[in-house]
């Protein structure tokens, strides 16, 4: 079966003033019906970058290539019209930010009424009202605030209004970028709790963006981890939690804080992102790597099939490392 | 927000009283003397004398001042000393032909402001952007005379087409007078004739005035929509399949609409200096014309008038600014 969402070869850079940022390079998953799958990776990764390319949302020094197939079609060689179409209705997104997401001089009503008169032109105001309410409903926000302004909503309310608006036309798939990310840790569980219940309810596909791989774990079935614009490793998320394969997964699940461990230290990766204008040559993250060798500086690793799994390191790569056992590779 | 308006209502009085006291002692500080400006140099001394005395210039300055802030508090200005009406009648007579030609030229800067404004931040860097940046730099050099002695050249005198000075032509005034602003009252007269003369007359002066003050607009809605499209409520529309021009009008623009409004208001003080000019240009029987011309003749309280009927214009249009906010923006209204 065709996968519902299929991103291959994807590569973005961003123009600007003092040179080219290569954001995203060469990256390819894909999302089943149904999946949910959470894209992570530090900040500046280019989590966000490949989650509004999806839309065709990316700002205009933006570029853009590959395809990205959805349900079969490329959303990069559609028209800007038929793209339109798919946002919010067949795809829909949000955002890091509730509290700058909604308009702030349009009553929440109208942000429902702009979506649904978007996709349905000829919708009459009951149908409108009552599709507006149910999604409300749906998130645990009462009908009769439809007439509010969003200053009148909280940094949580704001969200799940977001998320109301998002699932209102029962789209297939649902981005998140980062849905958690600026609200305090009560409100967190909220969001995260609404987000399970869709999955359990709504015939849904999900991505869910996060830097925080303890976050999604368990609301996901799929994580790509992302290191620099490069794919490093995806997989079934039991299997990468049990035993990440690449040196960047291994550590980002050591950093996750964990409120059970007797030192409550914070662990951190050593060493920075490397600057996306100046990527260095080969593995984008052999400076920080623990088992770097020398190929690592010098080429970029293949993309090879682990376990099912399919991760982007010279631990694994071909002929080069006959010699290591693939299962139970160095890292774990 | 009443309450709030009162205040700036209340706050608007010290204001125009500071301006009425500057206006009043720079006029008597300045050279110039009304009674030598109205009867000329050689007129005997007893003549001087007697009209001094009678335009109360011979009493002590401070006297002067209160019998001058008296005649505000009784609202007619007091007396002109050229025509001897009062220069409240003068004004009233005078202010609807400024109101109107402010009001087309407003209209104009806004439309092109818009326009011009909101398209160049679309196309940011890009050629449209380009040309509204050139046309704004371009316009803001125009000064008002040469820009409108220009328009006055080409479509009056070589290409006959419109007319070139005053409110309208001969016997083409509306019969009846209702507000002034002879748009409405040809209209409300059934006087067709009359308003398209009017239009005619009207066309030149509001253009000059209109593209010199677009200027600002223009900048003015070009910055504040790019900031209000980089936003992030623009995204989330696009991301929701909102179509372009929703996103560019209902989300961009009418956010960025509130600052500019604001400004506006601050600008009105010097659109009401291009009004001046343009009058002046265009022999437009307003305040700006009867200001110039008053200044001649050192006519005291009709120049003290005008001056003090400026400030309160200027403050209830920014009142009236911050109403349209309110209107605008949920977050001043409740
Ligand atoms: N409009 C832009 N112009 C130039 N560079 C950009 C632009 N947007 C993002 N970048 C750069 O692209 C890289 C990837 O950014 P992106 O926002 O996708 O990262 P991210 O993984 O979402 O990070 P975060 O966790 O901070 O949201 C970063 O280095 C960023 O500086
Ligand atoms: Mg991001």
């Amino acid at each position: 079966m065709m996968a519902l969402l299929e991103i291959k070869n994807l590569s973005i850079d961003y123009l600007t003033r003092n040179g080219t940022v290569k954001a995203v390079d060469d990256i390819s998953f894909s999302v089943e019906a149904r999946d949910s799958i959470g894209l992570v990776g530090e900040s500046g990764c280019g989590k966000s970058t490949t989650g509004t390319a999806i839309l065709g949302l990316l700002p205009p020094n933006a570029r853009v290539s590959g395809s990205i197939l959805f349900k079969g079609r490329d959303l990069l060689k559609i028209s800007n019209e038929e793209l339109r179409k798919v946002r919010g209705k067949d795809i829909s997104m949000i955002f890091q930010d509730p509290m700058t997401s909604l308009d702030p001089i349009m009553r929440i009503r109208d942000h429902f009424f702009e979506l649904l008169r978007a996709h349905y032109p000829k919708m009459d105001e009951n149908e409108m009202k009552k599709i507006s309410s149910e999604a409300l409903k749906s998130v645990g926000i009462e009908p009769s605030r439809l007439n509010n302004y969003p200053f009148e909503f909280s940094g949580g309310m704001r969200q799940r209004t977001m998320i109301a608006l998002a699932i209102a036309l029962q789209p297939s798939m649902l981005i998140a970028d980062e849905p958690t990310t600026s609200l305090d840790v009560v409100i967190q569980e909220q969001i995260l709790e609404v987000l399970r219940d869709l999955k359990k309810t709504k015939n849904m596909s999900m991505v869910l963006i996060t830097h925080d791989l303890g976050v999604v774990a368990e609301l996901v079935n799929k994580v790509v981890v992302m290191y620099a614009g490069h794919l490093a490793e995806s997989g079934d998320v039991y299997s990468i939690y049990e035993k990440p394969l690449h040196p960047y997964t291994k550590a980002l699940l050591e950093s996750i804080p964990n409120v059970k461990l007797e030192d409550r230290e914070l662990r951190y990766i050593p060493g920075s992102l490397p600057d996306l204008k100046n990527p260095p040559k080969g593995c984008r993250y052999w400076p920080r790597c623990p088992y770097v060798k020398d190929i690592c500086k010098r080429e970029t690793p293949p993309t090879v099939e682990v376990d099912g799994r399919k991760v982007k390191c010279w631990l694994y790569g071909g002929e080069i490392n006959a010699g290591i056992d693939k299962t139970s590779s160095a890292v774990s | 927000m009443k309450t709030y308006i009162l205040t700036r209502i209340l706050l608007a009085i010290p204001m125009i009283l500071i301006i009425l006291t500057i206006i009043f002692f720079v006029l008597r500080i300045l050279p110039g003397n009304p009674v030598m400006a109205l009867l000329g140099p050689k007129a005997p001394p007893e003549v001087v004398k007697a009209m001094e005395h009678q335009m109360g210039l011979d009493k002590p300055i401070i006297v002067q001042y209160g019998d001058y802030l008296g005649s505000i508090l009784k609202g007619d200005f007091g007396v002109s000393a050229y025509t001897g009406v009062t220069v409240i009648q003068e004004l009233m007579q005078k202010f609807p032909a400024t109101l109107e030609l402010t009001i087309f030229a407003m209209t104009i800067a806004v439309f092109i402001g818009i326009f011009f404004g909101t398209y160049g931040a679309y196309h940011f860097g890009r050629t449209l952007d380009i040309a509204a940046r050139v046309y704004s730099i371009f316009v803001y050099s125009f000064p008002v005379f040469w820009f409108g002695i220009m328009l006055q050249l080409i479509f009056g005198v070589w290409l006959h087409w419109l007319p070139v000075s005053g409110r309208s032509s001969p016997f083409m005034i509306p019969n009846h007078i209702y507000t002034g602003l002879y748009v409405i009252d040809s209209i409300l007269n059934l006087e067709w004739p009359v308003l398209v003369d009017t239009l005619y007359h009207l066309i030149l002066p509001s253009v000059t005035l209109g593209v010199v003050i677009s200027s600002i607009f223009v900048r003015m809605v070009r910055s504040n929509v790019i900031l209000s499209l980089s936003s992030q409520y623009v995204v989330a529309a696009r991301a929701r399949g909102a179509k372009e021009k929703k996103v560019i009008f209902k989300h961009a623009l009418k956010n960025a609409m509130a600052p500019i409004l604001t400004i506006m208001g601050l600008e009105f003080a010097l659109l009401l200096g291009g009004a001046v000019l343009t009058e002046v240009t265009f022999s437009w029987p307003g305040i700006g014309s009867y200001l110039v011309t008053r200044i001649t003749y050192r006519d005291f309280p009709a120049i003290q008038g005008a001056i003090v009927f400026f400030a309160m214009f200027v403050a209830i249009v920014s009142i009236l600014v911050d109403i349209a906010n309110a209107w605008l923006d949920p977050r001043v209204r409740y």
